[in-house]
């Protein structure tokens, strides 16, 4: 791991253009501002964590999903009144 | 929509543990309706099982960034498709991710998930109340 002290107001540069500036700094927080490309996509780490593990538990295999949804349409919710 | 409809809709960034798989095709139609099949493309590529959130919560709403829009080639009028991922719990139980759904737009079939700060749903809402 790179390790790198920064200032207020300082910041690194990752790759092509990829920007990561300190812009205040509490007691037990920092603001960081990032500047890229919209296509590249900034995630918090723990909320990724998060839904890769609700992802792993969602995915299933072509097979068995068959049959989950099968088992599912009896419990799903009514299609809502037109 | 009574005949079955299928896309191939692209995830440029795949989804948080399956970020390997970029295609997935969208299944609906009377045979999985409410649900809609997402199946991933490729060897060992993931399927899920999904729901309009709308289905599950009245009034749902996911707030969307514009980078989001523009990761998705969408303007801000562009309609766009809601899909939450469901689970089958061990319980028995399913629950549907309502934090985090899949976001679609179906002009460009591009598609990501969408993974905001803040929200006020949670990963494991209950597919159906108790």
């Amino acid at each position: 791991m790179l390790v790198v002290t920064r200032k207020l107001d300082e910041a690194i540069v990752i790759g092509d253009g990829i920007e990561v500036r300190v812009l205040r700094i509490g007691r037990d927080s920092i603001r960081l501002g990032v500047t890229a490309q919209p296509n590249v996509p900034v995630h918090r780490a723990e909320i990724y964590e998060q839904i890769r593990r609700a992802n792993a538990a969602a995915a299933a295999d072509a097979g068995t999903l068959t049959a989950l949804v099968t088992r599912l349409r009896d419990d799903a919710p009514e299609p809502p009144e037109e | 929509m009574s005949q079955p409809a299928h896309a191939v809709v692209e995830f440029r960034e795949g989804l948080p543990g399956f970020e390997a798989c970029r295609q997935f095709v969208i299944l609906s139609g009377p045979a999985v309706e409410p649900f809609t099949i997402v199946q991933g493309l490729g060897p060992d590529a993931p399927a899920f099982a999904a729901i309009d959130p709308l289905r599950v919560v009245d009034g749902y709403r996911a707030r969307l960034e514009p980078a989001d829009l523009a990761r998705l080639g969408a303007a801000d009028a562009t309609p766009l498709v809601f899909l939450a991922l469901v689970s089958a719990q061990p319980s028995g139980r399913a629950t549907v991710n309502l934090r985090a759904p899949l976001v679609i737009n179906p002009e460009t079939l591009r598609g990501i998930q969408l993974l905001g700060a803040e929200s006020a749903h949670a990963v494991d809402h209950p597919l159906r109340a108790a």
